[in-house]
C-alpha cells in the first residue's frame, strides 16, 4: 500500500468492538448514508498502512455488525476496537458545481471582499435552514456562522485553500 | 393541547417589527432575535433571522416551507459536530 499523508484520507466509521464469538465486528459509520460503508472498501487506517474491506450483516444499536476480510475470530476482532476507518479522499464521487464536501471545506481560509484574513473553517453545519460555515479566527473571541450561500460565500476556490466572504450585516 | 384557529399564529410584537423595517430599507442583514417560540409568517420568506440559542445567534434564511414552523425549531441549543466523512454542503 502507497503512503498517504493525512489529508488524503477521509474518516468514514470507527471499529467499536467485536460482535459475537465468530469474528464478526461492530462498527459505527460516519456517512451522510450510513449503509454507503462500503462504497468506499477497501478502507484504511489513519496511515494508511493497513487495508480493511467491510461488508456489513446486519444493523444492531448505533450501528452495524459485518465481517471483515482476514478477520477469523473473536480475539482478532478484539484487537480492532478502537481503529477508526479511513477512505481515501479519491474514493468519493465527484460533485456539481455548487456542491462541496464538507471535508474539502473545513480548514479553508477566509478572507473578506477586502482580502483580509478573518480565520478558517471549523465546521460546516445545518440546522435545517441552509448550510452554515462556522468560522474561527484568532482575533475572535467566539465562533461566528455564515450561511453558504452565493451572496455570502462569492467565492470558493479548493485548489487555492481559501474562500471569500461577504457576511451580510450584523453577523460577524 | 393544540392553539385555538381563532387566535391566529403567535408572533411576538418585536418580530414584526424589525423584519417590516427589513424589508423596507432591502438591505442585506441578519435581524437579530430572541423570540424562539415566534411562529414563522409568509412575510419573513427570504430574510435572514439571527435566532438566539442561548449563546449566539444562528443564522436562518426563511424559505416558503418553513411557514408555521418556530424559530427556534431552526437553532439548536446544544452542540454537536459529528464527522464530515462523505457529506456535502451545496451553495444556494
Amino acid at each position: 500500500m502507497t503512503d498517504v499523508s493525512r489529508t488524503d484520507l477521509v474518516c468514514v466509521g470507527t471499529i467499536s468492538g467485536s460482535y459475537g464469538v465468530k469474528g464478526e465486528v461492530r462498527f459505527k459509520s460516519f456517512t451522510a448514508q450510513p449503509e454507503d460503508i462500503v462504497l468506499y472498501n477497501p478502507l484504511t487506517d489513519e496511515n494508511g498502512a493497513r487495508q480493511f474491506i467491510v461488508g456489513i450483516t446486519r444493523g444492531v444499536k448505533n450501528g452495524f455488525s459485518g465481517r471483515i476480510e482476514g478477520i477469523q475470530t473473536k480475539e482478532q476482532a478484539d484487537d480492532l476496537r478502537g481503529t477508526k476507518l479511513y477512505a481515501r479522499r479519491d474514493q468519493l464521487p465527484s460533485l456539481p458545481d455548487d456542491e462541496f464536501y464538507h471535508a474539502d471545506l473545513i480548514d479553508l481560509e477566509v478572507l473578506d471582499t477586502g482580502g483580509a484574513v478573518l480565520g478558517r473553517v471549523k465546521q460546516v453545519m445545518n440546522h435545517g435552514a441552509g448550510d452554515l460555515l462556522e468560522i474561527h479566527g484568532p482575533g475572535m473571541s467566539a465562533t461566528v456562522l455564515i450561511p453558504f450561500t452565493r451572496e455570502a460565500v462569492p467565492t470558493v476556490d479548493l485548489t487555492a485553500g481559501r474562500i471569500i466572504v461577504d457576511p451580510p450585516e450584523g453577523s460577524l | 393541547m393544540s392553539r385555538s384557529v381563532w387566535k391566529g399564529p403567535f408572533v411576538d410584537a418585536y418580530v414584526l417589527k424589525k423584519a417590516e423595517a427589513a424589508r423596507e430599507s432591502g438591505r442585506n442583514e441578519v435581524i437579530k432575535i430572541w423570540s424562539r417560540r415566534s411562529t414563522i409568517l409568509p412575510q419573513f420568506v427570504g430574510l435572514t433571522f439571527g435566532v438566539y440559542n442561548g449563546q449566539k445567534h444562528i443564522p436562518v434564511n426563511v424559505s416558503e416551507d418553513m411557514i408555521g414552523q418556530k424559530f427556534g425549531e431552526y437553532s439548536p441549543t446544544r452542540t454537536y459536530y459529528g464527522h464530515a466523512a462523505d457529506k456535502k454542503a451545496k451553495r444556494k
